[in-house]
């Protein structure tokens, strides 16, 4: 008779195979910021190094980032440079927050609308938002400094300028949460309507508590476009380094201007990364529970 | 609590699909209706249209006294349970009962009293403090009843509340709704696609089948007397059975001819008073309709039974306590589809039939239903449209039922014998017809008396007692003769047609403000009919811009239909010839040519030649001709 292999062993032997596959992709995948962080906590000078773990371990580099100094490279010692850091850091956290907060309600009512309401040219301007959106961003980059300089929002007010060109195409990411929307029956709203509702309060007191996990999506959506923008930023605030943003403050530490005076400017670099890193790191972890919540169990037949 | 009128509703999706057509009806308070028909027969958005959660294109909604057409759905004082439950899922029981009196702002106090109330009245007081995905089905559709029911509104509305229920809990609901319904004491509307919840919820039934109404009655009425084939199919489990066939009249006695198959029985010509002769030639092809239980397989009844037929047996259905023995009176039919000879018969539970038996089977002829082959509309109506009497013509004189009696002017034909059709309602009391009273029947609220008249029956919707002997008239504007089938004698249309359109002119018009004067601008509406221009009443503008949408209002054709005494002469108007003065007697008509049209006109003074007409467009209905809606 002739013996037939075992479930279980064939199982094991594909699971055993599928994760030697995931661990490699995942270190080929950590790799470069593991790489980041030694390297933000390097003591000896120099550019980056061929080597992964520093010989010197130091925390001087996130200190200089924040008291303004840095090790110069003719002498070897700490020399005063320009406080800029905290400054860009605050602007684009700044930045990032209205952001977030005007984007993340303007996705939200331009999706529920888009879901719900029934009007002419809807399914055109859908498509004409879809088709839009993907046209790369940087298309209308001179043609949007020009406009924003005739209204003087560049240089000094360029906190305001970067937040208008950031919520201006807000509406364009309604694409997903309209999905979402779609998902959640009609017959909530028909019901909440005939309960006494009006349109706004189906929206806030129904539809909004059952979309926490498109929510938390947008909101994160919406804060890591500003934090990271490096291009619109640079254009928006010129040359003037009081007015940049993070990545284009960072950027400014890996010139060779930079990096020929500064020993330590590399690893300050590398620093900056990291602390970048945690605003996004920490808003995901406090949101993430919700985006696997499954909320609207038990609310229609399924 | 409210009665509810809904006036020649329809429903028109963008696209030109019409879900529902011409719906008309009146709910008294307290009633409890139950719409009932196939998917997408429109049953659901005429109850979405009450709720409000569908715009009506065009008719009016009525709720106790208000036009509720524009009205929010929270503002109509409606409630409305869903088929799919639709509760707040991130809200206890509690809070999802409460949420509608919340938005009200009620005081706390009386929230938890009415909330506790409906719990208690419902069962789940015990599930208040539980979200609803921690609850069943059911559970969870007394948590909907319950969300409705604390608003204590006027009418309450149910969608298919059944539906995603198990049968056991199905039947345990039905009972609790009525119950619920006994106790509540309003207005419930219920849709269904379940006859057997229609027919033991319902105080009143409508039948409903691709967007139009097939009939609205009691339970009981739409069992034992269908209007049409589609109702008689749809009504009773299981379907009637439905065999095609011809109708002879033999003397006092009908033959029916089954058609496929040898089978032919009789029966006494009484059934028949109300049919139309034309239908027992013995050609005209009709349906016979016998349900289930009307066929016997009891030896007993079969031995005492003039109406037996042969079976041959395909299978049966155990039941338990009865069987469904399917057969085919066709011996070469197979007894599974459904075809004109195929016959389910309802017997006692062990029959010992095999498939391929030949059986006898006596039919129960009283409870025949019978419909017209072609349009299926029932050809034993309850009310009856018209007598259907043999008729002669000779000079100026009309002989039936052995009357004689002198034809108005407009009534004229060629000498001969023809059919002569006498409308219902065109029989009155006070003329020089002699009749005695047979029969009255109340139907529907009418009294429908049936007349000995020259050896035949003569029905009239009269208020006669039985057994009065009166004198009848007949109102020759209503009468129609055939001959060979072609009216030559037709009767006044009760309404003619017009053709136009609404349009929007902009016009200047000098006023004087403070002494001065200043040159105004503004929009007129105009409805343009057969050249001529008549201002629009706003009503008429309203309703056909919110209708049609604004760019439709303005290109859509309509078609104004006036009653003859609805349009009148005047100096200027719509242009028209006269073509025949059509006299009556009493009263004398115009039948006027307008474009491609007749139009029949009330004729108080002597007319000739070209005239202008005017309608009323008070009292004129306006419809929007290529989908054919009724707008006014």
């Amino acid at each position: 008779m002739k013996r037939l292999r075992s479930k279980k062993a064939v199982e094991r032997g594909t699971n055993a195979a599928i994760y030697v596959i995931l661990t490699v992709i995942s270190i080929i995948w950590l790799f470069p910021f593991v790489y980041l962080l030694m390297q933000s906590f390097r003591g000896e000078p120099g550019q980056a190094t061929a080597y992964f773990f520093p010989k010197q371990w130091t925390f001087d580099n996130y200190i200089h980032l924040f008291t303004g100094e840095g090790i110069s490279y003719k002498d070897g010692l700490v020399k005063a440079t320009e406080v800029k850091f905290p400054l860009w850091y605050g602007r684009t956290l700044l930045i990032a927050l209205v952001v977030t907060v005007i984007q993340t309600l303007i996705v939200l009512v331009t999706s529920y609308a888009l879901s719900r309401l029934r009007f002419k040219m809807r399914k055109p301007l859908m498509n004409l938002m879809l088709i839009l959106g993907m046209f790369p961003g940087f298309m209308s980059m001179t043609a949007l400094y020009f406009l924003l300089k005739l209204l003087g929002l560049t240089q000094d007010m360029s906190t305001v300028g970067l937040i208008l060109v950031y919520v201006g195409s807000s509406c364009m990411g309604y694409y997903i949460c309209k999905g979402f929307f779609d998902t959640i029956p009609k017959s909530l709203d028909e019901a909440a309507r005939i309960d006494g509702a009006n349109r706004q309060q189906v929206f806030f007191k129904v539809i909004l508590p059952l979309s926490k996990p498109i929510i938390i999506y947008t909101i994160l959506n919406a804060f890591m476009a500003p934090w990271g923008d490096y291009m619109f930023a640079s254009l928006i605030a010129f040359g003037n380094s009081n007015y940049w943003n993070v990545a284009v403050g960072m950027r400014e530490m890996i010139q060779p201007a930079a990096l020929s005076t500064y020993a330590d400017s590399f690893q300050r670099f590398c620093a900056a990364a990291v602390i970048v890193s945690i605003p996004i790191t920490v808003l995901f972890f406090l949101l993430q529970r919700y985006y696997v919540e499954g909320i609207t169990g038990g609310s229609v037949k399924g | 609590m409210a009665n509810l009128s809904l006036k020649h509703i329809y429903k028109v999706y963008p696209n030109g699909v019409k879900a529902v057509s011409d719906f008309n009806m009146e709910i008294a308070d307290k009633e409890f209706i139950v719409f009932v028909g196939p998917s997408g027969c429109g049953k659901s958005t005429t109850l979405r249209m009450i709720a409000g959660l569908e715009d009506i294109t065009a008719g009016e909604l009525t709720i106790g006294d208000t036009v509720v057409n524009d009205v929010e759905p929270k503002d109509r004082d409606i409630a409305m349970v869903f088929q799919n439950y639709a509760l707040y899922p991130h809200m206890t029981v509690f809070e999802n009962i409460a949420f509608g009196l919340r938005l009200r702002k009620l005081p706390k106090e009386e929230i938890n009293r009415k909330v506790l109330e409906a719990a208690e009245i419902l069962g789940i007081t015990e599930y208040l403090g539980r979200k609803p995905k921690e609850m069943s089905g059911g559970q969870r559709q007394r948590v909907s009843l319950g969300r409705a029911i604390v608003r204590e509104p006027k009418v309450m509305l149910l969608d298919e509340p059944l539906s995603n229920l198990d049968a056991k809990l199905r039947t345990a609901m039905r009972s609790e709704i009525s119950k619920l319904h006994q106790r509540l004491n309003t207005t419930f509307i219920y849709v269904t696609h379940d006859q057997i919840e229609a027919m033991t919820m319902g105080t009143r039934i409508v039948v409903m089948k691709d967007g139009f109404v097939q009939q609205i009655d009691t339970p009981r009425n739409l069992y034992h007397y269908p209007g049409n084939k589609f109702v008689a199919g749809f009504i009773g489990t299981p379907q009637m059975n439905f065999f095609d066939g011809t109708l002879k009249k033999c003397g006092d006695r009908v033959e029916i001819a089954f058609t496929g198959t040898d089978a032919c029985v009789t029966v006494p010509y009484s059934y028949f008073y109300k049919t139309r002769p034309g239908y027992l030639d013995g050609k005209t092809p009709v349906i016979i309709g016998l349900r289930a239980e009307d066929l016997s397989l009891d030896p007993e009844v079969i031995a005492s039974s003039d109406a037996v037929v042969k079976v041959k047996v395909s299978h049966k259905e155990e039941l338990g306590n009865e069987t469904l023995v399917y057969g085919d009176i066709n011996m070469e039919g197979d007894g599974f589809t459904e075809s004109g000879t195929r016959v389910i018969i309802k017997s006692y539970a062990d029959v010992a039939y095999q498939a391929g038996d030949i059986v006898d089977a006596a039919l129960n002829l009283e409870h025949v239903h019978l419909f017209d082959g072609e349009t299926e509309v029932s050809i034993l109506p309850r009310i009856p449209d018209n007598n259907d009497v043999d008729c002669e013509i000779a000079d100026g004189k009309l002989l039936f039922l052995g009357r004689e009696l002198t034809l108005p002017p407009a009534v004229h034909a060629e000498n001969g014998s023809g059919e002569l059709l006498i409308p219902t309602d065109a029989v009155s009391l006070g003329g020089d017809i002699p009749a005695l009273c047979v029969d009255v029947e109340n139907v529907s609220g009418k009294t429908l008396a049936a007349f000995e008249v020259g050896g035949r029956r003569l029905y009239a919707l009269l208020d006669v007692e039985k057994g009065a002997q009166v004198k009848l008239s007949l109102d020759m504007k209503k009468i129609t003769v055939l001959r060979g089938g072609e009216e030559i004698v037709r009767p006044l249309p009760t309404v003619s047609a017009l053709d136009g359109m609404l349009k929007k002119e902009k016009t200047v018009r000098e006023v004087e403000i403070d002494g001065k004067k200043k040159r105004k601008k503004e929009i007129v509406f105009n409805l343009e009919i057969g050249g001529a221009k008549f201002a629009s009443p706003d009503l008429i503008t309203n309703k056909l811009i919110s209708a049609l949408s604004v760019h439709r209002a303005f290109t859509a054709p309509l078609r104004f239909e006036c009653s003859p005494y609805d349009i009148a002469f005047t100096q200027e108007g719509i242009p028209a010839i006269v073509e025949e003065v059509l006299d009556y007697g009493t009263e004398r008509f115009a039948r006027c040519r307008v474009g491609e049209r007749d139009v029949i006109v009330f004729a108080d003074i002597p007319v000739e030649g070209e005239v202008h007409l005017s309608p009323d467009f008070d009292k004129c209905s306006v419809f929007e001709s290529e989908l054919d809606i009724r707008i006014v």
